[in-house]
């Protein structure tokens, strides 16, 4: 006996069409307000779910119970740095007010979206009245530079706004997706093998193995998943690829379904993107009035509020219309993904370079960068940092480099006590640990984790304690419940380190952080005691008082 | 190729494709911890209690991580044996200081602390202490002791599929809901008690459990409720019956259960049970001892044969007793009395089948196993509303669906199912002959048949398909009020998966044209080629536990033991052999016309064993009158029934739980029931009490034991019990045919050919009721059961499903409401041309408007005052799906 929630949708995905559970949900939020009970069970049969399904939906996600309409104040770690908690506080004040997690523009923190889905930077100057000013202007594009032998990621960002179709066509786009639907899918994917591309989102998981694993699969359906849930504090490369380049990821997702045999795509976007989202969508519009995309069928999915759905199998259970929990793998999404069909799941930036590796050969590709890590990566320099933005490299260059000759330093000159690498799941670079070329193998011989290459600045005089805390609290909260380390862990150590009475808590967070690290289930518990240990190592005495 | 090895704590193990490391480490004997995990669900991975590590460090959960060749594992390193410890302190951080004790007997998570030496949390807690749900009749949720394992949910979703189960909240703050609330009670819980059976806590858990002593004996044993058959084991401390579950391997429930076998087993021990047997005279009645009850019974019996014939006297075998009790009951009517007269309550729901399979297969029971339904690709479901009236093959259904087979549900009402299925056909009650008739014809012109099926296994093909020709598709459509696109989208999605399985109930049976209804479904089943082969078939559903074995065993006028004809020479000369003479040859009445008979002073005695005809048959005023006219009336009963007030002698009856014999289900697997607690005062067991009357009426019957019983009927019917022994019966009984002794039982009947020789396809025309379209009578009724109770509830309304479900209810569509005014729990009067009574609106899109249904588990309601006279003119099977009523709402008594 076999069914779960899983088949549930599966069946009612194939007898019901695609209307998508969260999707219908959060319209009716936006619309109503959070439903009451009786609203849950009108919702549970509208959306074909159980009663209880739609609540477990409504819960998780931030979006589905938080009010639609309250500004939301970026609690980002790059924010968190630049007074953000303050910032909240005083705005509660004012307006309805919500604490998220990044909001993408960490090169000039604070941030926040007002009510209309504006963004508002506010560079340095944590004070709350720019969120209710109608005159404040929508933040332009970050600095974006490159010191790449090729420009290959930033190609159209660093040059302008290419979300227009005309302009994209213009500069090149879709004239690779021509050329490839040409080729035979066998031959794409060995381009993007030879190339050597390596998944941007974090896991580093070569790009074409994982096409050819999905291309394999035997199934009437497949899909195309892009990742835009770039939630990792500390990184926007998406969020501006998504909202400049739009067509550079479409492209990529077709010659990906081109390769594999999908029909069908979606573009998650999370609801912190509101800007994004939009120029997904005419973006999606305008390449399908043309007709560049042949039958390919492409969609958005929104995020509706949740950290752990940037994980491939959580997202995949979002877009069904489930909790955003990590599923077990085996079976991988290649093979059993959406809606119990293979599906390939690809960060944004992967896919941005997959058009270039196609139109200029996987060797000149792989002549970038080091041996295993070919290409180039865009690293995000937030406001700590003298010139702050995204900054494109190629693999190998020394971490030192980028963050003293590229970055220029600390903002205002003070010494900096680390770097934070990666988000929460990344890792704390001490000064001493610089002198490591930017790739994926010879900063793990040395502990260091890239993920999605954000990076923050830590600077002399930084309050530890206070960040230390909110990377606590950012797991608390954003962990998705499944697996015990990581849910009750993550409390626990909440408790312990907030707590005067605990009479040894540096051992005893040690041990949990252990606990969390050998024995959850997905990289998210696996992963974010990692910096939270590197940090009780190097500034333990700031931490616990 | 060379086997792939892998190691587990230096033990070398082949690998398996697919199986995950704790099932490797399983099957070499090693006993790694679990909390979450369940072998019969599917792996969580949440507790992360079944860590172990390999040689190169690496650290996996072996529920869900497959073992790879060459994998060098160990389960219990001083790493993984801290790491588990950690992880189980952390969960007790998370609960009152006082929810677990490490106990080597406790509940498994205390099991679990004893195992692995932790007994507090070591790093501190802070929860408090909760308090617990007791909304509901049977189950309860106490949240303090709850780990948030979701091994309920699992269980909730895979094994019943109902998705009570939910968690709520994000992170830290995750917890389990129910359905719309944190309470069973307003939860869609059905009460299976799945849940229960799997919660590692106690969290989770029922008032059976709370109250329960440990348990002095386990007995194993058949469910008495519904023809699933389902196995139990039932524990007993001093003498009652304590609490029961789902024997764990058994083949047909796979230890599972509903409301009614595990939780309705209080009527066992009720203050009413008969303990005397007890006498009229006039109005008064009178307890007297056993031996005065046999000699009065057989003085009587023997009296009125004398003054009035043979054919004067009748008896009603019982469907909810013995196997053993209905063979000899129908042996003393035909050898002890000289009468045919002998007939069971299958006359009253699954004749029609029975008689219909009969004719075209040569076998009149299903074809198919419960074990087809996850087999299946392809279900239809006709006539038959499973997950409430035989909930653990309904839930199987669902299962089957969630897991890829397609479904098809054809009925009136909107029942749970349909919303599972592909295509659901509504047709008007009554009107299946049209229906089916017109997906055949579809099948055959669209060229969707199995042909070699059809050419090499069946005959009649030629006639029917001309018969189908000439019948308009439109006109069928219209008289069963489908539409045609429905028809064609039905026919095509039957044809797209192959062979199918055939469900049906009693809303093909219970119909004036029931035969004809089942035959034209078994034409479906024919030209797809579903018969005879595994995972298809022809499935009825029936409704008591042992009403297939009832008919199998003789309670039949017109067949005796086995369906073996009463004119066959062979047969005869073989009673005769066994019994010392062979009855009639002459067929003897049904139950219709023994009440028939009775009400105008043909028949003068009915001896009726645990039926309950004057709640549950048709026209009950004509029933009613039918009892009155008797010179004797003998129920042989556990409660003073309806009948029982009209009976002249009422002997005290042993229940399920309470005597030895066999229950055959509705897979004709012939199963026993086990003694597991005393029967109350006098109660005996049916099978000795007519065993004791016919000695007294002069046979020389030496049965000991009901097993000296079965080898008899073995004997009797060899064809099809041949082979069928007591010794043979643990722990899953056989299914027959079973002709020898070493014969295994039959899954799939007509697998090689069918019985008759050919399967016979029939043209039949449809004549509709007379119920349908009466001016006067706007509705048509169809009456039913519900989930919480079974048939006439003697057994239920004296539990606490009484409280899950305490009255009948009428469906009565909105519009239909809406027109007269009627407001949900308003009581309505319900009217047809053969009485009325009142019953509680229930406003509900279930039925089509123009459709009513009505339960008929209380006797304040008596739904069958309301029905008709009228039976299938072959099986005589009374129609109670279709009568003509009329509603008018009583005001000012709203509930």
């Amino acid at each position: 006996m076999v069914a779960q929630m899983h088949n549930v949708r599966h069946f009612f995905e194939a007898h019901q069409g695609s209307n998508s559970p969260l999707v219908v949900i959060q319209q009716f939020v936006r619309a109503h307000g959070i439903p009451d009970p009786v609203q849950v069970k009108q919702l549970s049969q509208e959306v074909a779910l159980p009663e209880a399904a739609v609540r477990g939906a409504l819960s998780y996600y931030s979006d589905l119970h938080q009010p639609p309409e309250a500004t939301r104040v970026c609690i980002g770690t790059s924010c968190v740095l630049a007074g953000a908690k303050d910032l909240l506080a005083a705005a509660r004040r004012l307006t309805q007010c919500r604490g998220v997690y990044c909001v993408g523009f960490c090169d000039r923190s604070p941030a926040a979206l007002r009510s209309d889905d504006r963004a508002v930077v506010l560079n340095g100057h944590a004070s709350p009245e720019p969120l209710l000013d109608p005159a404040v202007l929508e933040p332009t594009r970050p600095a974006i530079r490159s010191v790449a032998r090729k420009t290959i990621v930033t190609r159209r960002i660093g040059r302008g706004d290419f979300s227009e179709l005309g302009a994209a066509r213009g500069d090149g786009a879709y004239a690779t997706l021509a050329k490839v639907r040409c080729m035979r899918p066998e031959d794409v994917i060995s381009a993007l093998e030879q190339s050597g591309e390596r998944g941007r989102g974090g896991a580093a998981f070569p790009t074409g193995s994982k096409w050819r694993r999905c291309a394999e699969a035997h199934s009437d359906a497949k899909y195309v998943i892009a990742n835009g849930d770039e939630g990792d504090p500390g990184s926007f490369i998406d969020r501006v690829l998504i909202e400049d380049d739009p067509h550079s990821i479409l492209e990529g997702m077709a010659i990906c379904g081109h390769a594999i045999g999908a029909q069908k795509g979606i573009v998650y976007i999370r609801s912190e993107y509101p800007r994004a989202m939009e120029r997904m969508k005419l973006a999606i519009q305008a390449a399908t009035a043309a007709g560049l995309l042949d039958d390919f069928q492409l969609s958005i999915f929104p995020g509706m509020g949740s950290y752990v759905c940037g994980e491939e199998t959580a997202m995949l259970n979002a877009i069904e219309g489930l909790r955003g929990e990590v599923r077990l793998r085996p079976p991988y999404p290649v093979v059993e993904g959406l809606f119990g069909k293979p599906t390939v799941v690809n960060n944004v930036e992967t896919l941005v370079n997959v058009p270039w590796i196609l139109e200029h050969g996987a060797a000149g590709y792989s002549a970038l960068g080091t041996k295993g890590s070919p290409g180039t990566k865009a690293v995000c320099l937030n406001h700590g940092f003298a010139t702050p933005g995204i900054l494109e490299i190629e693999f190998g260059r020394s971490l030192r480099d980028v963050i003293e000759r590229d970055a220029g330093g600390s903002v205002c000159g003070q010494r900096l006590e680390a770097v934070l690498i990666g988000g929460p799941m990344g890792s704390v670079a001490l000064p001493s640990q610089w002198d490591v070329p930017v790739c994926y193998q010879a900063m793990a011989e040395r502990n260091l984790i890239l993920g999605h290459a954000g990076l923050v600045a830590v600077p002399e005089g930084t309050n530890i304690r206070t960040l230390f805390l909110h990377w606590i609290e950012f797991m608390a909260e954003e962990s998705c419940g499944k697996c015990v380390p990581c849910r009750l862990g993550s409390k626990r150590a909440l408790e312990v380190a907030q707590s005067a009475e605990t009479s040894r808590p540096l051992p005893q967070l040690e041990r949990l952080f252990d606990v969390m690290r050998q024995g959850s289930l997905c990289a998210f518990g696996q992963l974010m005691p990692g910096p939270m240990s590197q940090m009780l190592k190097h500034f333990g005495g700031r931490i616990l008082q | 190729m060379t086997e792939q090895i892998a190691t587990i704590d230096n033990k070398t193990v082949s690998v398996r494709r697919g199986e995950t490391i704790l099932e490797a480490a399983r099957r070499a004997g090693l006993d790694i911890p679990t909390l979450c995990y369940h072998r019969e669900l599917s792996p969580e991975g949440g507790c992360r209690i079944c860590l172990v590590e390999t040689d190169r460090g690496q650290i996996h959960a072996a529920c869900h991580t497959p073992l790879q060749p060459g994998m060098e594992i160990s389960t219990s390193s001083p790493r993984i044996g801290s790491l588990r410890r950690d992880i189980l302190s952390l969960y007790l951080s998370a609960h009152p200081a006082d929810a677990f004790r490490p106990s080597s007997t406790g509940t498994e998570i205390e099991q679990l602390m004893h195992r692995l030496g932790v007994s507090s949390p070591a790093f501190g807690h802070t929860a408090e202490s909760l308090p617990g749900d007791e909304s509901h009749p049977y189950l309860r949720f106490f949240p303090s002791l709850c780990i948030n394992c979701r091994r309920c949910l699992h269980a909730c979703e895979e094994i019943q599929g109902q998705f009570v189960y939910g968690l709520e909240g994000r992170g830290s703050s995750t917890h389990l809901i129910f359905g719309p609330s944190s309470r069973f009670a307003d939860s869609p819980c059905v009460s299976c008690g799945a849940c229960v059976d799997h919660c590692p806590t106690g969290a989770i858990t029922d008032t059976d459990r709370i109250d329960a002593p440990p348990p002095d004996a386990v007995v194993q044993s058949t469910c008495g409720y519904c023809g699933v058959g389902c196995r139990l084991d039932i524990e007993v401390s001093h003498n009652r019956v304590t609490r029961i579950r789902g024997a764990p391997h058994a083949q047909v429930n796979h230890g599972h259960l509903c409301v009614k076998g595990r939780y309705a087993h209080a009527f066992h021990h009720s203050p009413d049970r008969l303990t005397r047997p007890l006498l009229r005279t006039g109005d008064a009645w009178q307890e007297i001892a056993w031996p005065e009850a046999i000699s009065w019974l057989s003085r009587r019996l023997l009296e009125l044969r004398d003054r009035f014939g043979p054919h004067a006297l009748g008896a009603f075998t019982s469907s909810r007793s013995t196997n053993e009790a209905a063979y000899l009951l129908q042996r003393l009517f035909r050898t002890c009395i000289g009468t045919n007269n002998v007939d069971c309550c299958a006359r009253v729901c699954h004749s029609s089948t029975a008689l219909a399979l009969q004719t075209v297969t040569g076998t009149g029971a299903a074809t198919a196993s419960y074990a087809d339904i996850l087999l299946a690709r392809n279900i239809v479901l006709a006539g038959s509303n499973p997950t409430e009236a035989h909930p653990v093959v309904g839930a199987r259904i669902k299962q089957a669906v969630l897991s890829g087979s397609s479904l098809i549900v054809i009925d009136p009402r909107r029942i749970e199912l349909a919303e599972y299925a592909g295509v659901h056909l509504r047709p008007k009650p009554g009107t299946n002959v049209p229906l089916f008739n017109a997906i055949a014809k579809v099948l055959i012109e669209k060229d969707l048949i199995d042909e070699s099926y059809v050419q090499s296994r069946t005959e009649g093909f030629a006639e029917l398909r001309e018969f189908l020709h000439t019948l308009s598709l439109a006109q069928a459509a219209e008289i069963a009020g489908v539409g045609q696109k429905e028809i064609l989208r039905a026919a095509s999605l039957l044809a797209k998966n192959g062979p199918a399985l055939f469900v049906s109930g009693l809303g093909l049976s219970e119909l004036t044209q029931g035969t004809a209804s089942v035959m034209a479904f078994c034409n479906l089943g024919m030209l797809t080629g579903s018969i005879g082969k595994p995972g298809a078939g022809m499935l009825p559903l029936r409704g008591q536990n042992n009403v297939q074995g009832n008919a199998d065993m003789g309670g039949m006028p017109n067949q005796v033991t086995g369906y073996q004809a009463l004119t066959d020479q062979d047969v005869r000369g073989r009673l005769e052999q066994l019994w010392g003479i062979a009855p009639p040859r002459e067929a003897g009445l049904t139950i219709s016309e023994m009440l028939d008979a009775a009400a105008n002073g043909k028949i003068k005695a009915l001896w009726m064993q645990g039926e309950d005809v004057a709640q549950s048959d048709p026209n009950q005023t004509h029933v009613l009158e039918a009892l009155n006219a008797l010179e004797l009336l003998v129920v042989q009963e556990m409660f003073f029934s309806e009948t029982a007030r009209f009976a002249h002698l009422v002997l005290p009856a042993a229940g399920v739980f309470e005597q030895e014999g066999t229950f055959t289900n509705g897979e004709r697997r012939i199963q026993l029931i086990r003694h597991a607690v005393p029967p109350p005062g006098g109660a005996r067991a049916d099978w000795e009490v007519i065993r004791d009357v016919a000695n007294a009426m002069g046979a020389c019957w030496k049965h000991e034991t009901p097993s000296e019983v079965m080898d008899e009927i073995a004997r009797v019917a060899p064809k099809l019990f041949g082979g069928v022994s007591y010794a043979r019966l643990e722990p899953d009984g056989l299914q027959w045919p079973c002709p020898t002794p070493d014969h295994p039982g039959t899954a799939t009947v007509h697998s090689d050919g069918f019985l008759r020789g050919k399967g016979r396809l029939v043209a039949l025309d449809f004549v509709p009721s007379p119920e349908h379209s009466q001016n006067g009578y706007p509705f048509v009724l169809i009456t039913g059961r519900a989930l919480e109770h079974y048939n006439v509830g003697t057994m239920t309304r004296r539990t606490p499903n009484r409280d899950l479900l305490p009255a009948d209810f009428l469906e009565i569509h909105s519009t239909d409401a809406a027109k007269y005014d009627i407001k949900d729990g308003q009581t309505v009067q319900v009217q047809s041309r053969w009485g009325s009574t009142r019953a509680v609106a229930r406003v509900s899109d279930r039925v089509s408007p123009g459709t009513l249904f009505l339960t008929f588990h209380f006797p304040e309601t008596h739904a069958n005052l309301l029905t008709s006279p009228y039976v299938d003119p072959q099986s005589k099977c009374p129609e109670y799906k279709v009568t003509a009523v009329a509603i008018e709402p009583l005001r000012g008594e709203a509930a």
